[in-house]
């Protein structure tokens, strides 16, 4: 009653692909007087005394272990526990096998050791060796403390006494941190990722050297330090690779995840748990499409009128000091946070005060009815561009989105779907194009002032009707930007790159996750669908196209959009991961193979450290292909 | 006329490109602080509108139009209500009025003494429910009495198809008391009944409210008489392919039990993984749980039981043979039994079986038969009398039963040829000797042969179930798409029927290969052929790609759509459910689940505005 073809399930294209998996630069470090403690700390025996009268009753009990796992052939093999002489836990042996098991996977040299040794996390410390200033130094303090209780949070996974005494006593790891390059930790678009990691035995404990050109480098390098520590449920302790080099930067300088806090409100702490999931991918920016025509959850200190009139409820709402503590937070990670209140369109309730303030129609066709002849969606609204106040008021929330994030470099105008009806009906004597063009110009002068009066590096726009011939011909490429929604295959979202505008991909047919949940009302024609499966994210590669414009394309980074219609609080996770992790690799990795086997162990193992950190992802596969790695492929 | 003026006005200042003529700019406006708090006002042919404009004050004085929260409109508004799924005749009134759990007491004094113990436990979970609308907390105390009178007619405690589950519920609001009858015939009806009337409460907090105050209101006058279209209304849920934790398991039975439904269909094993512990044979879990913890007790699965009785609800308990059996059953050898399985785990998959990882039951062995019987005795011992078994038969692959020289030994030893048809003999002939140690069993424990479930398979097509297949016997649960003839020609061969369609009913799909989501709109259109032969529907959660961590996602609130088309199979539009889906979905939240979303919220702020 389930699958008439299980390879249209898993492995659509990925025929005879294993062969291909390219090889691990995986070198056994050579730790003389190390590796016999090492082996004989790693794999211990188990009590083979009773191994010939085999119990019935107590291998199930909860306590014992049930699987052994062996790595033979590099790959990880299940084995009944009482039928082998090595008790190794799945964890245990994913990591030390062929594969990395790092997500993203580095791009520069790898070689991490095929042992471990135990750990504790309040035996970790850290010396800041060198920092630019006192700020990067604050920044790689809490990035560190952030860790070591993520490692804190695994070591409550530990069921029960079963403390094993045979693998030894836990080690210190000191972990030195050198950062040589800028002194502001805030993610830039000229900040260098790059770092590298050096891990290695030193007397009896362990040395780790991170050196970085930015905070953002560094906290990387703690990041991929968490990944190279697991927790082994059968020892009952972290353990830690006892050595590892890696050597690793980004493909590109843009790696987003947008989520609509409009069509539905998600209160902070599901924002912060997915900002603490982006960390983990080492993703960069939390695109934040915080209002739109249903509602506008954002409670300005200069306009409060937006949110009071825009809110779902009381309930519903995030204050300045909800945006701190989330811009603080995602910070700490790593992380820029954009917020992006979308205009002209997609406005809605939130602008309906203005006559009763005095201040005129500041939006027009607020929830207008027939709907479908003024918006794209129910309910319509969109801002009165003759209305110099709006003006106003756009300065106050740029000032403000400037100010509480912290992010003046990059900046997000909105700009999508405009309906020129909504503006026909309302200004007959203008061709709504050119009001459209007419208003970005002036909501970037506002812009302008509003950052001190200096043009963002980089403004963005969502593509649109604007951002195509013959319009976008008049946008100027050194203040713009477009984020490319239109489907890959579009003209238009081609003609953008080829005309030199820096881009943020988020093709509709690959990175929309919100796509596939079909119509969330009776008259629409369907929604984008169908679902786009991590595979498909991961192995979308538009800027690898063979064409001589493609090498010259000004590709910034891409981004997944998580649209809300039909996604509230409750399946955001699932909903999110592990399908951006994928997305994460490609932005941060980009090899050119698809999603080979050792993707599938490695973002396996990415989806159950992801679970570990209370998000609720989704699977990959039946556990059973956990278990056997290999089998289902 | 005049305001039309004024806007022309500005209209024609706008056209000449002159600045607005307002008195104040936008800096000197000094903003009224207030949070967004807005009111819902019942329209008839509407449903529940918010008010155009948020108040700027809280106050207590709001008309009777109007309704601070939105769940309360939708207890009144509209001939159902908030009561999902719908009942078949509801009067309800306009006025609520406010109770607390303190003041609530159920009168138990007619209904038979053997079953009060069960009916207090089922009134238990009514009244944790009503704190759980108040977040386990109601801080508006007043001393309403409510007194909620149950009558019920017969003993019956079992439950099966053939159980009666209407209920008559009545509220009457008299002189600051409320009485509230409910009459059914079984035990089953009566909790039906309390569910309905737990839909008839709301607390009166503020849509996205951010305040602790909480009180809870009741329709002050209600009349219901109701009962279900199909008797069996299943959800099956896959615990092999992912372990679910048992509380992950009780909390979509409580999703169940609040939509009605009544059938658990227990897909326990499959060849991924073996979670079910069997007292009588423990190699089971040993060799085919995921781990000690990934596996259900005997304990656990008893509690489970009982668990989902209280709420109106048989569990069935499937075992999938002969096919989708793997690990678990892979130890034969050790113990000197030669292979009970054959195929498990075998490399590569693609040669023999659908889906990894392979395994087929030996139907060769006489000691495969040994072993299927003390799990059968194991499966009887926990099952609810009378009990129901679902015996899987799925998906067998010959091509593993074609490896085995052992199998095809003993086809030839029986006569039959190694063609389709001599593999579909030994199909039948396992089907047939398991339903015999079935049958065994329970008539060891005194009880009359029962039918048994079955999927429908190559061996259910129309031209070849008649030979294998007892109709008396089997009952098939029929998967086949829409498409498929197969459902309407079981019906005339006088087979009973469950349906799954899969291109519908199953909650898997859309996320895997070509499979399409079916959304609760597309769930809830679907309706079943209504014949003597469909007991009813299922809808179907397998979890290759779903573990407890998107279970609630994935089931709720599509589930429940295809629960009010079992029930109720109303004829009215998927449009005119919403409003009172909506309300079912913050009544799952209260109940601890995790519902998609349906729409933006700002669609269920405005009932039909988003057509």
């Amino acid at each position: 009653m389930k699958m008439m073809s299980w390879g249209d399930a898993l492995w659509l294209g990925l025929t005879a692909r294993f062969a291909r998996v390219g090889r691990l630069r995986r070198a056994v470090l050579m730790l003389a007087a190390a590796a016999c403690t090492a082996a004989a700390v790693l794999y211990w025996k188990q009590q083979t005394d009773d191994s010939a009268n085999r119990p019935l009753h107590s291998m199930y009990s909860g306590i014992e272990p049930q699987w052994s796992w062996l790595c033979q052939h590099d790959r990880c093999e299940r084995y009944q526990a009482s039928d082998t002489t090595t008790l190794q836990s799945l964890q245990t042996c994913n990591m030390l096998c062929a594969s990395t098991q790092l997500w993203p996977q580095p791009t520069g040299p790898v070689s991490l050791a095929s042992a471990a040794v135990p750990v504790r996390s309040d035996r970790f410390s850290l010396k800041v060796i060198a920092s630019p200033s006192r700020d990067v130094t604050k920044h790689i303090n809490e990035a560190f403390i952030v860790m070591q209780n993520h490692m804190r949070t695994l070591e409550h996974g530990v069921v029960g006494e079963n403390r094993r005494s045979d693998i030894g006593p836990p080690r210190d790891v000191l972990v030195k941190v050198s950062v040589n390059g800028s002194g502001d930790p805030r993610m830039r678009l000229d900040t260098n990722e790059s770092y590298k990691l050096a891990l290695r035995p030193s007397g009896n404990s362990l040395v780790v050297d991170i050196t970085a050109h930015s905070f953002c480098g560094a906290r990387h390098g703690l990041e991929t330090l968490l990944q190279v520590t697991w927790l082994d449920p059968y020892a009952g302790s972290l353990l830690i690779l006892e050595a590892a080099t890696v050597v690793d930067a980004p493909r590109f300088p843009y790696r987003g995840l947008l989520l609509d806090t409009a069509r539905n409100f998600f209160p902070v702490s599901e924002l912060l748990r997915t900002i603490d999931a982006m960390a983990a991918n080492k993703l960069n920016t939390f695109h934040w499409h915080v209002s739109d025509s249903q509602s506008f959850p954002w409670k300005l200190d200069s306009a409060p009128q937006l949110a009071q009139h825009g809110a779902y409820g009381p309930g519903a709402v995030y204050t300045s000091d909800d945006v701190r503590t989330i811009v603080k937070y995602a910070r700490i990670r790593g992380i820029r946070v954009l917020m992006e209140i979308d205009t002209p369109a997609h406005v809605g309730r939130a602008f309906g005060w203005g006559p009763e303030a005095g201040l005129g129609h500041l939006a027009h066709c607020i929830e207008a009815e027939p709907w479908s002849s003024y918006c794209g969606e129910p309910p319509c609204g969109q801002l009165n561009p003759r209305n110099p106040h709006i003006y106003d008021l756009l300065e106050h929330v740029y000032r403000e989105i400037i100010q509480l994030t912290e992010v003046d470099d990059i900046f997000h105008l909105g700009g999508d779907e405009v309906s020129e009806q909504c503006w026909a009906k309302h200004f007959n004597d203008t061709d709504p194009m050119d009001l459209w063009m007419e208003f970005t110009r002036q909501a970037m002068h506002v812009l302008e002032r509003a950052n001190g009066g200096k043009a963002p590096e980089l403004t963005l726009l969502w593509s649109s009707r604007l951002t195509r011939s013959p319009y976008l011909e008049r946008l100027d490429p050194k203040r713009f930007g477009v984020q490319v929604w239109g489907a890959s295959q579009w003209p238009e979202s081609r003609a953008v790159l080829d005309a030199g505008f820096r881009s943020v991909i988020s093709h509709v047919d690959a990175w929309y996750l919100d796509c596939g949940f079909g119509s969330w009302r009776d008259s629409s024609d369907g929604h984008c669908g169908p679902y786009r499966s991590w595979q498909q994210v991961y192995e979308h590669r538009p800027w690898a196209t063979e064409t001589p414009e493609s090498a010259a394309w000004p590709v910034e980074g891409g981004a997944a959009c998580q649209w809300t219609e039909q996604l509230g609080p409750g399946g955001l996770d699932a909903r999110v991961w592990p399908r951006t992790a994928a997305l994460a690799e490609r932005l941060w990795a980009d090899r050119a193979e698809g999603a080979t086997a050792d993707v599938y162990l490695r973002l396996d193992t990415q989806r159950a450290r992801l679970v570990a950190r209370g998000v609720r992802a989704a699977p990959l596969w039946p556990r059973w292909c956990s278990h056997n790695p290999h089998a289902c492929l | 006329m005049a305001l039309h003026r004024l806007l022309a006005l500005m209209t024609t200042m706008h056209l000449a490109g002159v600045l607005c003529n307002v008195e104040s700019t936008f800096d000197e406006i000094t903003p009224q602080i207030y949070e967004p708090s807005w009111m819902y006002k019942c329209v008839p042919d509407e449903g529940c509108q918010r008010s155009e404009h948020p108040r700027p004050t809280l106050s207590d004085n709001s008309t009777s139009a109007f309704f601070d929260s939105l769940d309360v409109c939708r207890i009144v508004c509209g001939r159902f209500g908030g009561i999902w799924p719908k009942p078949v005749t509801a009067a309800l009134s306009s006025q609520t009025v406010k109770i607390h759990p303190n003041y609530l007491r159920y009168d138990l004094l007619n209904v038979p003494a053997e079953t009060r113990e069960l009916l207090v436990e089922m009134t238990q979970v009514i009244s944790n429910n009503l704190l759980a609308e108040c977040g386990g907390h109601v801080t508006e105390v007043v001393d309403t009495q409510v007194v909620v009178i149950i009558v019920v007619k017969t003993a019956i405690t079992s439950l099966n198809w053939n159980t009666d589950e209407q209920y008559m519920l009545d509220v009457q609001t008299r002189g600051g008391e409320v009485s509230v009858h409910i009459e059914a015939e079984t035990i089953y009806g009566a909790r039906h009944g309390l569910e309905t009337f737990s839909q008839l409460i709301s607390s009166d907090k503020r849509d996205f409210s951010d305040v602790e105050h909480c009180g809870l209101v009741l329709v002050s006058g209600a009349k219901i008489r109701d009962r279900p279209i199909y008797k069996h209304r299943g959800l099956v849920l896959d615990t092999s392919r992912h372990f679910i934790p048992m509380v992950d398991i009780k909390r979509t039975i409580d999703g169940m039990a609040t939509t009605k439904m009544n059938v658990f269909h227990w897909h326990a094993t499959d060849s991924h993984s073996f979670p079910l512990e069997a007292s009588r044979v423990p190699q089971f879990t040993r060799y085919g749980a995921y781990s000690g913890s990934e596996m259900y007790t005997t304990e656990e699965i008893r509690e489970l039981i009982h668990y989902a009785k209280v709420r109106g609800i048989r569990v069935v308990i499937e075992i999938d043979a002969p096919a989708h059996s793997g690990n678990g059953w892979q130890w034969g050898r050790e113990y000197g039994l030669g292979d009970l399985a054959v195929c498990v785990n075998a490399y590569p998959w693609r040669h023999l079986c659908i889906e990894p990882p392979c395994g087929q039951l030996n139907p060769a062995n006489p000691n495969m038969y040994r072993v299927l019987r003390n799990l059968y005795q194991d499966v009887a011992d926990l099952l609810n009398s009378p009990p129901l078994l679902h015996m899987g038969g799925d998906e067998v692959y010959f091509g593993c039963w074609n490896s085995s020289q052992e199998i095809i030994s003993y086809m030839k030893d029986q006569g039959y040829d190694t063609t389709e048809e001599g593999f579909m003999k030994l199909w039948g002939e396992f089907h047939n000797k398991a339903l015999q140690i079935w049958d065994e069993e329970i008539s060891a424990k005194g009880l009359d042969p029962q039918p048994v479930m079955l999927w429908s398979s190559q061996l259910t097509q129309a031209q070849r179930i008649s030979q294998h297949l007892d109709k008396e016997r089997y009952i098939i649960e029929v998967w086949e798409p829409l498409n498929s003839p197969l459902l309407t020609q079981l019906l005339r061969l006088g087979y009973r029927t469950v349906s799954v369609p899969k291109d519908i009913w199953y909650l898997d799909h859309g996320f895997w290969g070509r499979t399409v989501y079916s959304n609760w709109r597309r769930m809830y259109a679907h309706t079943l052929p209504r014949d003597e032969g469909v007991l009813g529907g299922e809808v179907a959660m397998w979890t290759e790609y779903c573990d407890a961590q998107a279970l609630d996602t994935r089931v709720w609130p599509r589930a429940a759509a295809v629960a009010e088309r079992l029930w109720s199979d109303p004829t009215s539009t998927v449009y005119s459910a919403e409003p009172r889906l909506q309300r079912l979905r913050t009544r799952l939240i209260a109940r601890g689940l995790r519902p998609d979303a349906m729409s933006p919220a700002w669609c269920s702020q405005h009932d039909s505005k988003c057509l």
